[in-house]
């Protein structure tokens, strides 16, 4: 085979339909056309099984196959001489499938029609490019190893967490044109996702939600697997995953504290992929566009190495901030002069929730860190505060050792900010940060 | 089995088969092994009785080869814009020569099948080059409809083809 797998994979994007010939065992030929060709690996492909057509009686009973696919920009066609080896019904490859459909499903009129049943799994045995005339393919937009090298020098020099997301949206816009994306750590115990970070949004949405399983960025979580969508798929969009996840919320009012997600608000582009350390999912970083094909399968590569780069830097930072020793604290800066009424300020325990007079703060993690905090400075008067107190501290319900706390500070951070908050924290050196308040609060539990 | 003086295409679907749809053409080997290619343009005979696709032979050698060996055949004839899609198949395919009217059907056919695919967006170059075939490379395999059969996609593709009297 000299002709590389790798090397075709734009003709997989469906913009020119491939199609596929099989036969059954008396001989008999069956063409059909393909609604979507997964690559797998440099000598595996994956094929949609949606219906129990004559394609698949004459696979499950003659395994080889042939495509015909064409490039969609040069139009060179390629012939691939395929054995089927097995059908997935579940799973990363299933997943990832089933999302793609959904979205090819959407973009030919034909939601509802199509259901994926299983990823049949191929051996390429051939790849044969056809003689005949084909055009010149274009410079690339840009050379995306040059931006993966840039991207990857900049995460290394990253000394905290909130540079790190910082210098990350920098890079996908910089480097990868890429103007919407927002990251989303995990939240273990509750089995959700929770931004902490945004770029190319009218509102940060820092806290915004989003349960494990749920649409593409959720499923993606799930499933540690990249999803990548080029059309518009409603099943999987984040509006509906939002609503799906206030009517199955446990807490009644789990409308007013639910916090909007950003978004467009019909992407045409979508790409999820999961941020990992070793075996332990971190998060998701989610990229999305206004336009169709936006993202391509090395796009997917890149963003798939810039997260396992960020995954590992994560890690880094966060056993960093678990051990070394904080940097030794600054001559605190006289309080700020507090004005206005006093605001009552509510804590309730059972989801940690936080309200500023009538307004939803915040829940979970950071709330519970925010009302230690409260206290703290209601009964003593302190201001100045470690990451590492805080870790230990018994009041702060911290799920794991393994939670990244930085992270729920930063979202902490940016929620009060959003909020336009009469209560700020700043960081004031390595693992320290002191608490501001500017009017008079009034704290009450329950 | 229709009898062989009653077609099993109607006119309407032959209409269909010439207009500028897409076109597909599949063989099998003696070993089962299926192979294909896209073919440029048909021609339905005046009786329905025959049909003749156009292909490159250099593209569609292996599919040549396989048709010479056991003359079985499947096409696929499928319109973007509708999705609507049919499928013939035959036992007595044979590999034939081309007439002057042949090739002026071929270069109809390009014209017909870039006008069915600029609405969705598909630039008339792209058609063109995909189709863009020298004349003496262009072979013509004939055979006649035995079974035929709606593929549109969902799940009644694979039905018989209805035929309006």
């Amino acid at each position: 085979m000299t002709i590389k797998l790798d090397a075709i994979r734009e003709c997989f994007e469906g913009i020119v339909p491939g199609t596929m010939a099989t036969a059954s065992p008396d001989g008999t030929p069956n063409l059909a056309y393909l609604s979507q060709v997964q690559f797998v690996d440099s000598e595996h492909v994956a094929l949609s099984y949606q219906f129990f057509n004559k394609t698949r009686q004459n696979i499950m009973a003659n395994p080889r196959a042939t495509l015909l696919l064409t490039h969609p920009v040069t139009v060179a066609q390629y012939r691939l001489t395929l054995q089927y080896l097995h059908t997935e019904t579940s799973g990363p490859l299933f997943e990832t499938m089933k999302a793609k459909l959904a979205g090819i499903a959407s973009h030919t009129g034909m939601s509802g029609v199509f259901r994926l049943l299983g990823s049949d799994v191929y051996r390429v045995l051939d790849i044969q490019k056809l003689s005949g005339e084909s055009l010149p393919p274009p410079a690339p937009a840009r050379n995306m190893l040059a931006a993966l090298r840039a991207s990857g020098e900049r995460l290394a020099a990253c000394a905290d967490l909130d540079r790190l997301l910082a210098e990350l949206l920098a890079c996908l816009e910089q480097q990868f044109g890429i103007s919407h994306a927002m990251v989303l750590m995990l939240d273990e115990p509750g089995a959700r996702l929770y931004t902490v970070a945004s770029i190319g949004y009218a509102a940060s949405g820092a806290g915004s939600e989003i349960p494990l399983g749920q649409g593409v960025i959720g499923v993606a979580a799930r499933e540690r697997t990249p999803i990548r969508i080029g059309h518009m798929a409603a099943e999987y969009s984040y509006s509906r995953a939002v609503r799906e996840a206030a009517e199955h919320s446990e807490w009644a009012g789990a409308l007013e504290t639910a916090i909007p997600l950003p978004g467009l608000p019909s992407p045409r582009s979508q790409l999820a992929v999961p941020i990992t350390a070793g075996q332990r999912l971190l998060g998701v970083l989610y990229v999305e566009s206004p336009q169709d094909l936006r993202f391509t399968y090395d796009d997917e590569d890149a963003l798939v190495s810039l997260s396992i780069l960020l995954g590992m830097a994560m890690d880094a930072l966060q056993c960093a901030a678990a051990t070394s020793p904080e940097e030794s604290a600054a001559s605190p800066d006289a309080p700020p002069r507090q004005e206005g009424a006093p605001i009552l300020v509510r804590h309730f325990p059972e989801n940690d929730s936080v309200f500023l007079g009538d307004d939803y703060l915040i829940k979970g993690v950071a709330g519970s860190v925010l009302w230690m905090l409260l206290r703290d400075y209601a009964d003593k008067g302190r201001t100045e505060f470690t990451n590492r107190e805080l870790r230990l501290d018994a009041r702060v319900r911290l799920p794991d050792v393994s939670d990244n706390l930085e992270a729920r500070l930063i979202l902490l951070g940016k929620r009060l900010v959003d909020r336009q908050a009469p209560v700020r924290i700043e960081k004031t050196g390595r693992g320290r940060f002191r608490l501001c308040v500017y009017r008079p609060l009034r704290l009450q539990a329950g | 089995m229709p009898s062989s003086d009653e077609p099993l295409i109607d006119d309407c679907h032959a209409a269909f088969m010439q207009r500028g749809v897409s076109i597909g053409v599949a063989a099998c080997s003696r070993d089962a092994v299926p192979t294909l290619a896209r073919a440029t343009g048909c021609r339905v005979r005046a009786d329905r009785l025959q049909l003749t696709v156009f292909v490159s032979a250099t593209q569609a050698s292996p599919v040549l080869e396989c048709i010479r060996d056991n003359g079985t055949i499947a096409v696929v004839f499928s319109e973007p814009s509708t999705h609507r899609t049919v499928q013939i198949k035959g036992r007595d395919a044979r590999v034939t020569g081309l007439s002057e009217s042949d090739l002026q059907l071929v270069a109809g056919y390009r014209s017909a099948f870039a006008r069915e695919l600029a609405p969705l967006g598909y630039d008339e170059i792209l058609v063109r080059t995909l189709l863009s075939l020298p004349s003496a490379d262009i072979v013509g395999i004939s055979f006649t409809p035995a079974e035929a059969y709606s593929q549109s996609p969902g799940p009644n593709a694979g039905q018989p083809l209805a035929r309006k009297a």
